[in-house]
């Protein structure tokens, strides 16, 4: 067999592919992927590789190296930046205009001519719609707002780059707060940009969670940096491991013009480092008028009370002159009517006996003997004694008669007998 | 553990206003009940402007 004319060099077979792709692809075309692997080279030069998934289980389905050459990235980035609020960067859905191109060498690729920010922006709206519906059917899309603010909300961990500038603006709002509350801040550094903060971000999150106890939120800043990449904030791992965070997050990620997921499942969004600060000063604030409330009602309430004693008791007083003035009053008619009743009743009682000794006075007169001597009857005595029976008179013994007139002077005969 | 005194604090600190407020109260009571009131608040004003320095060596010990 003839190897020579039945068969290719690699170089020939690739030649052969370069040429068939050039005719039956020779325009540029809209393609629809997601950016993977961005990076660039010291020649300005922009390599990435666009990649395609499956909806369902983001398995990658379809792979292309692609290639911005320098001239066009330059012009293509700040564009696309501009439109989209966003860096041209991994993990991006993008619609862009390329042609295809083979190399012997290097094989298939795909030359970025055009894009389109529209779509992304587009995309990144879907994507956003997408996380939130899936956090919301997994019912924590709206855990973490749930949570109750502690008092006072003091003890704030604080997930950032060390280095930026919002850190710092933070730090400096919260140490100078005007009223001098007190506030406890712990850094736990992240990458705040770039592939990796998805990660890094819930890794300090995972720090912060074994120190639960110890804060009070969880404050998740970035200082608006000249680059503005949201792609990581929309990530559906971050949100809902925001969004069942046992404390309250809130969010201040640098950016007016959209809200990310983080921002909505977050308990409070801010626009900025400094108004997370700001927001935790208002908090703070607030569990001090309510404590000051308190006081003035204690003060004022007690007070009242006091007053109230004090009229009651000065009632009392005057009522207690009052009554016993009363009672007095009442005892001495008493004792005077006591005193009333006493002689009428002694009065009474010596009418009494004098009435009694009256009558027996009578009774008395009527009984004695010159009374009775004056009636018939007479008083016979012998020797001037009473002589009451016959056997005391012998015959011839003196006796005398006495009646109520005068004395009879007798000598006895006989005597008989009943 | 520490807000947790606080919260109590002021649950309690509001106990003592709403019984003071009902009117229920003897003077006698009164008198304890706004004793311990201003130990709560004294307690709690602490909580807002003074600085645990316990709390906040053990935060800048977390590693």
């Amino acid at each position: 067999m003839n190897t020579s004319t039945t068969s290719f060099s690699l170089s020939e077979l690739n030649g052969a592919v370069k040429a068939a792709i050039r005719e039956s692809l020779p325009d540029t075309y809209w393609l629809r992927a997601e950016t993977s692997d961005v990076r660039r080279n010291q020649n300005g030069h922009c390599y990435l590789e666009f990649v395609e998934k499956d909806p369902v289980t983001q398995s990658i389905v379809a792979r292309a190296r692609g290639i911005i050459w320098s001239n066009v990235f330059q012009m293509l980035s700040v564009y696309f930046e501009a439109e989209t609020g966003q860096a041209f960067t991994s993990g991006l859905n993008v619609l862009v205009s390329v042609s295809v191109d083979f190399h012997e060498l290097y094989g298939y690729s795909l030359t970025v001519v055009d894009i389109d920010p529209s779509f992304t922006v587009g995309e990144m709206a879907r994507n956003r719609q997408r996380v939130l519906k899936q956090l919301e059917e997994e019912g924590v899309l709206t855990l973490n707002k749930e949570l109750t603010l502690a008092e006072p909300v003091n003890r704030i961990a604080v997930i950032s780059s060390p280095t930026a500038a919002g850190y710092g603006d933070f730090h400096d709002q919260l140490e100078n707060n005007p009223a001098g509350f007190v506030f406890y801040t712990k850094l736990f550094p992240a990458i705040m940009q770039g592939e990796k903060s998805e990660q890094s971000i819930i890794d300090a999150l995972e720090r912060i969670y074994l120190h639960r106890e110890l804060f009070d939120a969880v404050a998740i800043i970035r200082g608006g940096g000249a680059t503005s990449e949201l792609s990581c904030f929309d990530s559906y791992l971050l949100a809902t491991n925001c969004a069942q965070f046992p404390l309250p997050v809130v969010s201040g990620i640098g950016h007016e013009r959209d809200v990310t997921v983080l921002d909505a499942v977050a308990h409070t969004r801010a626009k900025t480092p400094t108004a997370v600060a700001e927001f935790f000063i208002t908090r703070v604030t607030e569990t001090a008028r309510q404590l000051v409330d308190l006081e003035d009602r204690v003060v004022r309430e007690s007070r009242t009370i006091l007053q109230k004693e004090q009229s009651e008791l000065f009632s009392f007083s005057k009522d207690v002159v009052h009554v016993s003035n009363v009672l007095l009053q009442r005892e001495s008619s008493f004792v005077l009517q006591m005193g009333r009743q006493l002689a009428s009743s002694a009065k009474r009682i010596m009418e009494r006996g004098v009435h009694f000794v009256s009558t027996n006075e009578q009774y008395i007169r009527m009984v004695s003997p010159e009374n009775i001597l004056k009636r018939g009857y007479t008083l016979t005595l012998k020797d001037g004694k009473i002589i009451k029976s016959i056997r005391e008179l012998s015959p011839g013994e003196c006796l005398s008669t006495r009646f109520a007139d005068g004395t009879v002077l007798s000598e006895v005969k006989t005597s008989t007998g009943n | 553990m520490e807000k947790q005194t606080y919260t109590q604090a002021k649950k309690e600190l509001e106990g003592i206003v709403n019984a003071i407020e009902s009117g229920d109260l003897d003077v006698d009571a009164l008198t304890d009940k706004v004793k311990r009131a201003s130990e709560l608040i004294t307690f709690c004003k602490e909580k807002l402007t003074k600085t645990d320095s316990e709390l906040q060596k053990i935060l800048e010990d977390i590693s």
